[in-house]
């Protein structure tokens, strides 16, 4: 094993590191945790994504739902499968950890009750995970990862089709349906948002950055995000709670609201009225959100009661 | 205008899920120009191909771009079928480096 200021140089130079000989233990523990939320993002959007593609307005619409459900598997299989390698196993992170220690963003334990949601969600925390995957793609010090990351990124470019598309079919439908494209935007944009975490400000110190698991900041990633999403909604004609400033010559997004404020996960709305703070987003986040329980039983159920029923019969 | 305009335009179509263009893919079955109207003949890799709404709204949309086009008829045909002989040495490498074995 490397000693920490080899390892540091390596890292520093820009050299990838291609097997868990060549890691500080600290690397190791920090490369798993990035790799825990990606894997459980990813898999987690498969019932979440499940739920409502069922609610599909036609049979091509319901198989290009799928599809991205099997990529959004796949992918989540990537991570898995890399910590595997790194010592992990994966059936017991898969199977055996308590609901509410799975490590995705919360947006995915908010319902998605329409197939309108369904591609809001595509639009909007699709391009959340292409923003982040899309930076550890680029930046990414871990090699086997890096490389793996080649074909999700050509994927969820899929993802983000599905969505925009869509989103600009029914904004230009009109009447009720544009209606509730709004009102999906409206409580999805403010969660996508907080999707990137606590602001810089707040966050003084990341060795996710220093390890060059990653290489843009929550606000840096949240900046991208909002400068794709912002100018596509208002091009098809949906509002959303933030504009562009330019400062020093320089294009800055700003939010409308305070940030961040009050959700009420059960009628899906943002208060504006009321901020909060970051102590109080932390704790609804550890909380978990409606659906927790009831997704990651979608995939754990069956399992377990698969292996009870096949060791019953002897084998 | 030429077909060869035609084919080229369709070689700057993306395949929606892979990094490869519909001709190197060997999905462009036929292409014919009358009058300004494009006629093409294309198949998909699979009938229940999730991208085809997008690859349709893609080749017309590039057509149209073309001078002189104003209209595009595409029709979908699954006879011959496609297999993975169709695809050009080019779209074979591009899929290769992406990680696909065809």
């Amino acid at each position: 094993m490397a000693t920490q200021a080899e390892f540091d140089q390596m890292i520093k130079s820009g050299e990838l590191i291609e097997s868990p000989k060549e890691m500080t233990p600290d690397y190791l523990k920090e490369l798993k945790h990035t790799l825990i939320v990606s894997g459980d993002t990813e898999l987690i959007s498969a019932p979440a994504y499940y739920l409502a593609a069922k609610r599909a307005p036609s049979i091509n619409a319901f198989m290009t739902g799928i599809a991205i459900i099997q990529d959004e598997l796949a992918h989540a299989h990537i991570a898995y499968h890399i910590l595997e390698e790194l010592g992990e196993d994966q059936e017991k992170l898969i199977f055996s950890r308590d609901p509410k220690s799975f490590r995705y963003p919360y947006a995915f334990d908010v319902p998605l009750d329409s197939w309108t949601e369904l591609v809001v969600a595509n639009g909007m925390y699709d391009q959340a995970g292409f923003c982040l995957l899309g930076d550890i793609h680029e930046k990414c010090s871990y090699g086997p990862w890096k490389r793996g990351l080649n074909k999700v990124m050509a994927e969820e470019n899929f993802h983000l089709r599905n969505g925009r598309t869509w989103m600009k079919r029914i904004s230009a439908a009109g009447g009720s349906a544009k209606d509730e494209l709004q009102r999906a935007v409206d409580w999805m944009f403010p969660l996508s948002v907080e999707w990137f975490g606590l602001p810089d400000s707040m966050k003084m110190h990341s060795t996710q950055l220093e390890y060059r698991l990653k290489g843009l900041t929550n606000d840096q990633l949240r900046q991208w995000w909002l400068s794709t999403v912002v100018p596509y909604c208002e091009q098809i004609g949906i509002k959303v709670p933030a504009h562009k400033e330019v400062r020093d010559g320089k294009d800055v997004w700003e939010l409308d609201y305070p940030f961040p404020c009050e959700f009420d996960a059960e009628e899906k709305r943002w208060d504006f009225k009321k901020p909060s703070s970051w102590d109080d987003v932390l704790v609804r986040w550890r909380a978990r959100g409606p659906r927790n329980v009831e997704m990651v039983a979608m995939f754990q159920e069956e399992f377990h009661k698969f292996r009870k029923t096949h060791h019953k019969n002897g084998s | 205008m030429n077909d060869q305009q035609l084919w080229a335009a369709l070689s700057e179509v993306q395949d929606p899920e892979m990094p490869v263009n519909l001709v190197d893919l060997g999905v462009i079955y036929g292409i014919t120009e009358h009058d300004g109207v494009v006629e093409v003949e294309l198949t998909f890799t699979a009938m229940g191909c999730p991208a085809s709404e997008f690859i349709l709204e893609d080749v017309r949309d590039r057509l149209l771009r073309e001078t002189g086009v104003t209209e595009v008829r595409v029709k979908v045909v699954w006879d011959p079928p496609w297999t993975v002989a169709r695809m050009t040495e080019a779209g074979r490498d591009a899929l290769e480096s992406w990680g696909l074995a065809v």
